[in-house]
């Protein structure tokens, strides 16, 4: 069948999420005032016309099932095809214990779902993404081209951790395949690759069978030269969070109306869950300045140059500056914060303090009382 | 499969006193409080109360109705067996008629309703804001072994001969019904929520429908009859918020209610939550000169200028030194950079240009013609234009008459 299936990753443990991460898969946090960083990877997907997503787990994936649910916000519940939760089903030996150590391992452990994939190529991607790509083209441009592999890049060289970077020749195809680098150079990847399903099942068992587990190691490297790899740059914003910091910095540039409109472009909306809660209320006292504000929100303090998520109550007299409050945080009166990431249901309490900095964000952990 | 008790929503109204508002969309469908319709009360307060079979009776422009409906998913009200079903009026073996009255609707669907055989049916409009828990009145009438009970509420006596007025006895048993009386006996208003016994209310449906003078309406044929015959009426006293947005001015009122619970709307109280069929987009930005004050937003709007005293709906933009106070926006309007808005309803997709100024206070107007102002769905007022207080224009830009 033409046509293009996802596979979206949802195992690593980033260290350097802190708290985010510590209940939680990277792909399932929080980010931009209502979204999950999933919800990206699966509204590029599905804008992109793909009707069938695997979603591949493993570990402190309630919240993610949670999250996904039937696949219905995303148009995946499905009949035929649609969203399946791939936990490491196929995992042998004693493997279920342990976190996957790279991407082929992960395939090897859901390797008979591949078998019922009934596009002819697959993209694979990142649960945290965030980023709006034209995907339909991407793939267009895939099967036009001569291409094995189409790597899609950033056009930076941005350091992200745990970042792979791509050097390319003039017809775009790749030289090298850089990661570990202390000083990141050539074209960030965005660690989403198109290629035929039956490549992907032949780089699958052929790893599998040399215990090789690393994409970019064993497949990226190792065949750069036997493969066409070929890169696809794109210009647009792409946050790949997998630091608090980077966390922070990029929820901080949502507040430029360009970067907004880039990633919520109305041709490719991106999908996430409702929240079913009334509308937010300012009060008469309230003042609420550059921040990105979602539903159901009760401010009757100051806000400024911030992130809301639904149900945020900033009462009379607190001040919430340079800060991402998670749903229903409660900021009580008196009290403040700066550079500050709250996580679900956090109490403030009245009068209290917390101040970061804008390198050194504090985060408070899901439910915390302060 | 029998259900102990099923609801049938009349929806086919034009609300023609909504004027431009419901030029395209039956009354039940118009936006309220920034992010609902207003059918979407009396449908969260159905699966709220346990009722998770409803009839929607449409007739006047469903186009907007139906869609929004769709599945019933967003009420929960998708279940395989019972949900949400449209009614519109149909053609027969022996043709059809359209909807004559709120109970000719209900004898049409005679049909529908006995699919489930419930021992209960009750009737709801669409055009009231309000939380109330039908199993609770459901109990009242079950208690009071009454075929048919009305929600009452009380109202200043000096209004009550506004509305439909019921008199009571000692056990809230109504003893009379007048509709708008001179001299009200007492100040019970008639909140057009009824519960029946389905037996009796069909035995006089059917026989409501047999009289060529009936008008075939609950409030004027029906329950006077059912009064008249000495069956059981009970009254059920409700006390919380209710208004019925029949009108621009009440519309307008229960939207500035919204922004104030003490005036009974709390919309955010989330042990009856009011459920709606939520647009997709991002949250609201509020720019660096935004300034936003006793006001209600939700999704997907821009706000750079001046946001008092208003309710926004989703995907509206007020551009930097725009300023809009007590008005109500609905969803995807454009306020250009510089232009005022005051006391307005904005429909749909309006376009208000820049420096414009469209409506005014009550204190600005002359000669004491002051009202609200309002635009239809998708009107574009262009640059500078000065709309006063009391206009409302029609979705060409001119103006009309109320």
């Amino acid at each position: 069948m033409n046509g293009l299936h996802g596979i979206i990753f949802s195992y690593e443990k980033r260290n350097d999420l802190r708290e985010l991460s510590e209940i939680r898969s990277s792909a399932s946090i929080p980010f931009g005032g209502r979204y999950r960083m999933v919800d990206f990877a699966l509204s590029n997907l599905v804008n992109a016309g793909v009707t069938d997503v695997g979603v591949v787990l493993h570990g402190r994936y309630q919240s993610m099932v949670d999250h996904l649910g039937t696949g219905k916000v995303w148009d995946l519940s499905r009949k035929r095809g649609g969203l399946r939760i791939l936990p490491p089903f196929n995992y042998q030996k004693d493997w279920g214990t342990m976190p996957f150590r790279g991407k082929l391992e992960a395939l090897a452990g859901v390797r008979t779902y591949l078998d019922t994939i009934r596009q002819d190529y697959v993209a694979l991607m990142e649960g945290d993404l965030v980023a709006n790509l034209p995907l339909a083209d991407i793939y267009e441009d895939h099967v036009k081209s001569s291409a094995d592999i189409t790597v899609v890049c950033g056009n930076d060289s941005f350091a992200t951790a745990d970042g792979t970077y791509f050097e390319k020749n003039a017809e775009g195809r790749v030289t090298e395949v850089l990661y570990n680098l202390n000083t990141p150079r050539g074209y960030r990847g965005l660690e989403v690759y198109i290629l035929s399903t039956k490549l992907l099942k032949e780089l699958v068992d052929e790893c599998h069978a040399k215990d090789q587990f690393s994409w970019r190691r064993d497949v990226l490297r190792a065949k750069k030269d036997t493969l066409n790899l070929r890169t696809y740059i794109w210009e647009g914003f792409a946050a790949q969070v997998r630091s608090v910091q980077e966390y922070y910095d990029r929820s901080m540039q949502l507040l430029d109306p360009a970067i907004r409109a880039e990633l919520f472009t109305a041709q490719r909306p991106i999908r996430a869950k409702g929240a079913d809660k009334a509308s937010t209320y300012v009060g008469s006292n309230g003042r609420c300045v550059n921040s990105l504000v979602a539903e159901g929100c009760r401010i009757e303090g100051t806000v400024e140059n911030s992130v809301l998520f639904p149900g945020v109550v900033v009462e009379a007299g607190a001040v919430v500056r340079n800060s991402v409050l998670f749903k229903e945080t409660v900021v009580s009166a008196n009290s403040q914060l700066a550079y500050v990431i709250a996580d679900k249901d956090v109490i403030v309490q009245q009068g209290r303090s917390l101040m970061g900095h804008a390198t050194y964000p504090i985060v408070i952990a899901k439910g915390s009382v302060v | 499969m029998k259900k102990e008790c099923i609801a049938m929503l009349l929806a086919g109204g034009q609300g023609s006193r909504l004027y431009v508002l419901t030029g395209e969309m039956a009354k039940p469908a118009v936006p309220f409080g920034g992010k609902y319709r207003i059918i979407d009360f009396p449908l969260s307060n159905c699966t709220n109360s346990g009722i998770d079979t409803v009839g929607v009776l449409t007739q006047y422009r469903p186009l907007e109705l139906n869609s929004y409906i769709g599945s019933g998913q967003p009420w929960d009200l998708d279940g395989s067996d019972g949900g949400v079903h449209i009614l519109p009026p149909y053609q027969g073996s022996k043709g059809g008629t359209w909807y004559k009255g709120t109970a000719n609707a209900i004898y049409q669907n005679i049909g529908f309703i006995d699919l489930y055989d419930p021992e209960y049916v009750v009737i709801l409009s669409g055009d009231h804001i309000y939380k109330m828990d039908y199993s609770d009145m459901v109990a009242r009438h079950k208690a009071a072994n009454a075929a048919c009970t009305i929600s009452v509420m009380e109202v200043p006596w000096a209004e009550a001969s506004r509305f439909g007025i019921m008199a009571v006895n000692g056990d809230d048993m109504i003893t009379e019904f007048a509709e708008k009386p001179k001299e009200p006996k007492s100040n019970l208003a008639s909140m057009g929520i009824y519960v029946f016994s389905w037996k009796a209310l069909r035995k006089y449906l059917t026989e409501d429908e047999a009289d060529p003078n009936s008008e075939n309406d609950f409030g004027k044929n029906v329950i006077p009859a059912m009064l008249n015959n000495g069956e059981r009426m009970a009254a059920y006293r409700f006390a919380g918020y209710w208004k019925d947005v029949g009108t621009l001015e009440s519309l307008w009122d229960a939207n500035m209610d919204m922004l104030s619970p003490e005036s009974g709307l709390d919309l955010s109280d989330e042990s009856w939550p009011i459920y709606a069929r939520s647009v997709n987009a991002p949250p609201t930005f509020l720019g660096s000169g935004s300034h936003v004050t006793h006001s209600a937003f939700n999704r997907g709007s821009d706000i750079e200028g001046a946001v008092e005293n208003s309710v926004l709906s989703p995907n509206v933009v007020v551009g930097a030194g725009a300023r809009v106070s007590y008005s109500v926006l609905l969803p995807g309007t454009v306020v250009d950079s510089g232009a005022v808005v005051e006391y307005a309803i904005l429909g749909e997709g309006c376009r208000i240009g820049k420096d414009c100024h469209v409506g005014g206070t009550p204190e600005s107007a002359e000669g004491g013609k002051w009202g609200l102002t309002v635009l239809a769905p998708h009107c574009q007022v262009t640059d500078g234009r000065q709309v006063a207080p009391g206009t409302m224009l029609d979705r060409n830009g001119e103006e009309v008459s109320k």
